[in-house]
């Protein structure tokens, strides 16, 4: 009998810390500046993608001139004109987005604009532009311009808090993104075995030669055209996606999770194309940022700090002469060298290269 | 006195209609839902479309293309030219381009042949200076993650040629 009230009551518990959890995400107000941050690096990443496509229209050919494998019989083709009108539109709104004016429809605009024209064959498929389309739309529904905005700037608002429902979607959908991946490769034995990237790099050895020269693509060569490098390489590269999957939802191995990611990206960046995808993903990571804005106190000599805290993270008192002094969110006070290598931690540019496996 | 930012705090502060908050939860389910679905149905769909399986395979393929007439001679097409037509500037497209050559394998090869069998029948249907080829046949020659070599024969649609 106890243990049956026990265990209901457990039930209990957990269904009502459930619904509390659902209720902060779905209806409380909380900074919006993670998703601004994105919004901006998603701007110069639309025009990046549609380059190609409006390229091929400045020189008179469309989609309708070459092979397309529609998705749907029923998909509205757009005749070549109001194509290329529709490509300039997608350019225009990526501005917009990127200075902030007009900020949510512009989004909408660039939504639209990247969708319509990834739906119109699929031969315009690609992961990284999927993944683009989801970020825009996330982006779109979130209150986008109430911070690092020119409508922020125009008609300041009380604070740059927002609805973030959309925001938690977005670090879902980024997540499922590295598991999605990670995980087909870990079932698969050719990939987690090392057979395709073992494969790919005796393949693509020309490529690094030509790109680094013999003298120093031979070294390198040696290493990356070993099959044994493959049985180490490939269950690393596996265990780095699902770690980044994972790790973003944990406070604990949380900043751990953005490091391994960046250089995770960075990796790819150098060995593949992959177009939009490094870029976007590592904008991504801006909104695993605490959704919360100088909620830690700082007192600092060093002007630069306030130009490089784009994500809001401190209260910042400029002081000649003082020392550092940081007062974190749970009230921990931290003076001196521990205050500047925490700030070091919180701040996007100096992140990579910080201790901040101290300060988790 | 109250300030408009304050007006501001306290509109923004006001609770949403409920119609609003469950419509956004509602949303939200569907949306992971859906996601989570397409990551399942990536291991059934060649082309994985919103599953997210990039870099899946190492694999490669090369194809012998042939016209094939209507009194079912074949005719092959070399360099990917015919009529005045060029294979490459009609496909236009990437991981289609010079397939008489070996290629990577876009997406993997299930995804690849996919793609060529709605290729060559994009090609017979959009060809009509051609008068003479009945189908397109396409020997593909591929390897799965450096096994094989595997061979299968794709064929378009066939053409209606008219009257003789």
């Amino acid at each position: 009998m106890t243990a049956i009230t026990s265990s209901n009551a457990a039930a209990t518990d957990w269904r009502v810390r459930c619904q509390q959890w659902l209720s902060e995400v779905i209806d409380q107000p909380a900074s919006v500046r993670g998703v601004a941050v994105l919004r901006i690096v998603l701007g110069p990443s639309v025009i990046w993608h549609l380059r190609p496509f409006l390229a091929d229209a400045l020189n008179g050919t469309t989609y309708h001139d070459h092979f397309q494998q529609p998705w749907w019989s029923w998909y509205p083709n757009a005749p070549a004109g109001l194509y290329m009108a529709l490509l300039w539109i997608g350019v225009a709104a990526a501005v917009l987005m990127t200075v902030g004016w007009w900020s949510r429809t512009a989004a909408w605009a660039a939504f639209a604009v990247v969708a319509y024209n990834l739906f119109l064959s699929q031969t315009h498929f690609h992961h990284n532009r999927a993944f683009l389309v989801i970020l825009l739309a996330g982006v779109a529904l979130c209150d986008n311009g109430r911070a690092l905005s020119l409508d922020a700037l125009r008609r300041p608002p009380s604070d740059d808090r927002g609805l973030v429902w959309p925001m938690w979607l977005l670090r879902f959908e980024a997540a499922a993104v590295y598991f999605a991946s990670g995980f087909s490769k870990l079932i698969d034995p050719d990939w987690v075995g090392g057979r395709v990237l073992h494969d790919r790099a005796v393949r693509y050895q020309n490529d690094v030669r030509d790109a680094l020269g013999d003298t120093l693509a031979d070294p390198i060569l040696d290493v990356l055209t070993t099959r044994a490098f493959h049985w180490v390489l490939s269950p690393a590269a596996v265990a780095t996606e699902l770690f980044i999957a994972f790790g973003l939802w944990f406070r604990r191995t949380r900043l751990a999770a953005v490091w391994v990611a960046v250089a995770f990206h960075v990796g790819i960046e150098v060995s593949a194309h992959v177009q939009v995808f490094s870029v976007i993903a590592i904008g991504a990571l801006a909104l695993w940022a605490v959704p919360s804005t100088r909620d830690r106190t700082l007192v600092t000599p060093s002007r630069w700090v306030r130009w490089l805290d784009w994500m809001a993270r401190f209260d910042i008192t400029v002081a000649p002469g003082a020392s550092w002094s940081m007062v974190d969110r749970d009230g921990t006070v931290l003076e001196g060298r521990e205050a500047r290598q925490f700030v070091r931690t919180r701040l996007p540019a100096t992140f990579l290269f910080s201790r901040f496996w101290r300060f988790r | 006195m109250a300030t408009a930012a304050d007006a501001v705090s306290q509109a923004a502060a006001k609770p949403r209609p409920l119609w609003r908050r469950r419509g956004a939860r509602w949303f939200a389910a569907a949306v992971v839902v859906a996601q989570l679905a397409l990551v399942a149905n990536g291991y059934r769909d060649p082309h994985n479309y919103f599953a997210f399986q990039p870099f899946n395979e190492s694999s490669t393929y090369a194809v012998e293309l042939v016209r094939v007439l209507d009194d079912g001679q074949q005719v092959p097409v070399p360099n990917g030219r015919w009529e005045g037509y060029d294979w490459n500037e009609l496909i236009d497209w990437g991981p289609l381009r010079s397939p008489w050559h070996q290629r990577h394998a876009f997406s993997g090869v299930d995804a690849m042949l996919d793609f060529l069998d709605n290729a060559l029948d994009w090609v017979a249907g959009n060809t009509p200076a051609d008068t003479e080829t009945r189908y397109w046949e396409a020997t593909v020659t591929y390897y799965r993650n450096a096994r094989g070599p595997y061979v299968t024969v794709i064929r378009s649609h066939e053409r209606d040629l008219g009257d003789p």
